[in-house]
């Protein structure tokens, strides 16, 4: 379990995290969504003792990531997959991890062979394609058979088999009662991924739930197709709903419901060819959520995360 | 089975990482490339040209100085190996890695510097033994040469070994403080080899007293068996040279303790 403690963080004048406060529970696997620079990464950095927080704390089991004796043995974490040196081989890297935590050599060649990169265990790092690297980042959270999991964007470079792959791997995770704590800029890799769902923007805390939840509270939208589109727009604005034309030629209806739309239509005459509900997705959800809090968005000049 | 983290889980796994990348087996070549082959050069041209050197400097020629020689060069091999155990965790990342497996900093600095140190003292006193026989060998027979027996000379060759690993620890002290491989190296450089030139614009009597504080001039009166006047004695030289190293350790360890990784 982690919990993150109103949580505060600023390099120089920027504030990267602002009293954040959450909870991440075993047993499921938990998403931090958040767009790029929201604070995901500088949040796992400071759960890991990386970074000092301004404010607030970070606890992992109850404990300061600084004062857990058996690191490994209680969390794994892949922050980068690229932060290795690139001039020794895998083996050897997973190794100097493993001696620094007391893990015998045995567990090395254990967990090269879980993540299937062990016919090049004996390659330099630094010729590793990034899915290659992203595999042996999780190897290495896994060496130490911890009870607490944290991946920060691990999907980043898989092929399509490595994305299922790491799934799988998440959700048998879960299921065995570990905790395990996701981030991820993309929503639609969240909404496969984890149960429930943190959603962070501009460092601070969005809301929370499960994936069902997050949707379910979302504004649907009702498409509806009828004879008169002109009438139908007035009678359904004079009601307070807001109306837009699909390209199809129909209309997208907000803050009304489908039986009030059907009503409407009705009391005005207006014959309905069509009339169908939109659930609103999590894509939308986390748009709509997360769109004043998207630190650089698309008229700006993008930075990287 | 004990599985928490301790000084030697963490000495075990710095040796791994120490020994397992190609910049220390570079550096450890060039230090043995410099300290017996330039011993071997500069014994040669002594031996060659010993029948005509004045009878003033015969008298006054110091067969160990001479044998040491390349060890002076090989400071900067041992300052690349020491820059680079700690700065290349910061360049590669993988310092993020490390402090994920050790969260225990002050253990993690102490760790290196031992793995760093022993090592250095290992390869310097091999290297210094090394290039003191060869020297002595390729002096027999024309120039006067030493023995070990002689309680100074076995002292002067132990303490080359010494003031390598010194400056291996004084350099990896640097880079926790800098953590940039090319910002270390350079100040490091720049310590051995601009602070002498800029002592040059002193008043005389300045230079004389600031040039024996130098690292350089501590390592020739740590490695020379007489004391020169105006020089620090081996003892003081030894110890002043450890205290630049302290200091420069804790200062860096201090900051790494500190600072977000």
């Amino acid at each position: 379990m982690i919990r993150v403690e109103h949580l505060t963080k600023r390099y120089g004048d920027t504030i990267a995290v602002d009293d954040l406060d959450f909870e991440v529970h075993p047993g499921v696997v938990t998403g931090f969504l958040g767009p790029n620079g929201s604070g995901k990464t500088t949040t796992m950095r400071v759960i890991l003792g990386l970074d000092h927080p301004n404010k607030g704390r970070a606890t992992v089991k109850g404990k300061p990531y600084a004062q857990i004796r058996d690191p490994l043995h209680q969390v794994g974490a892949l922050l980068d997959a690229k932060a290795v040196h690139p001039g020794r081989t895998a083996r050897n890297h997973l190794r100097a991890l493993a001696a620094s935590n007391r893990i015998p050599f045995s567990r090395v060649d254990e967990v090269l062979d879980f993540v299937g990169i062990a016919a090049v265990a004996n390659k330099k790092v630094g010729d590793f394609s990034l899915g290659m690297s992203q595999r042996l980042g999780i190897a290495g959270a896994f060496l130490g058979d911890p009870e607490v999991l944290l991946f920060d964007e691990p999907v980043n470079g898989l092929d399509p088999e490595g994305i299922r792959w790491i799934r799988d791997f998440f959700r048998s995770l879960a299921n065995e009662g570990r905790t395990v704590f996701v981030s991820s800029h993309l929503m639609s890799e969240m909404a496969l991924t984890a149960d429930q769902i943190i959603v962070i923007g501009r460092g601070k805390f969005i809301t929370q739930g499960s994936v069902d939840t997050l949707t379910a509270t979302a504004k649907g939208s009702v498409r509806v197709r009828a004879a008169d589109h002109e009438k139908l727009r007035g009678a359904l604005q004079a009601r307070q709903g807001i109306v837009a034309n699909l390209n199809d030629e129909a209309l997208s209806v907000t803050e009304l419901t489908a039986e009030q739309v059907g009503q409407i239509a009705f009391d005005a005459g207006i014959a309905v060819y069509e009339l169908t509900p939109q659930r609103a997705s999590l894509e939308d959800v986390f748009m709509d959520l997360t769109a004043d809090a998207v630190e650089y968005g698309s008229s700006g000049v993008r930075r990287e995360a | 089975m004990r599985r928490e983290l301790s000084l030697s889980s963490i000495v075990r796994s710095e040796w791994i990482k120490f020994r397992t990348v190609r910049s220390t087996l570079v550096g450890v070549s060039i230090t043995f490339v410099l300290t017996l082959g330039l011993g071997a050069l500069v014994t040669s041209l002594v031996r060659a040209h010993w029948n005509s050197t004045n009878l003033a400097n015969q008298l006054t020629f110091d067969p160990v100085g001479a044998s040491l020689v390349g060890v002076i060069f090989a400071q900067f091999a041992v300052g690349v190996i020491g820059s680079l155990f700690i700065t290349s965790e910061y360049t590669s990342g993988s310092m993020r890695t490390t402090l994920t497996s050790v969260p225990r900093r002050l253990e993690l600095a102490f760790g290196k510097l031992i793995v760093l140190a022993a090592s250095m003292f290992a390869i310097g006193e091999v290297a210094a033994f090394a290039a003191f026989l060869m020297g002595q060998a390729i002096f027999s027979g024309v120039v006067p040469t030493a023995s070990l027996a002689t309680g100074s000379v076995l002292r002067s060759v132990v303490l080359a070994g010494v003031y390598l690993t010194l400056l291996a620890a004084f350099a990896y002290s640097l880079g926790l403080i800098l953590r940039q491989s090319a910002a270390c190296i350079s100040v490091f450089v720049s310590l051995l080899l601009v602070l002498p030139l800029i002592l040059v614009f002193l008043p005389q009597s300045w230079q004389n007293d600031a040039r024996r504080y130098l690292p350089a001039e501590l390592g020739r009166a740590m490695t020379s068996t007489t004391t020169p006047p105006n020089d620090f004695g081996w003892v003081s030289a030894l110890i002043i040279l450890a205290a630049y190293v302290v200091v420069i350790f804790v200062v860096g360890t201090s900051m790494f303790i500190r600072r977000d990784a």
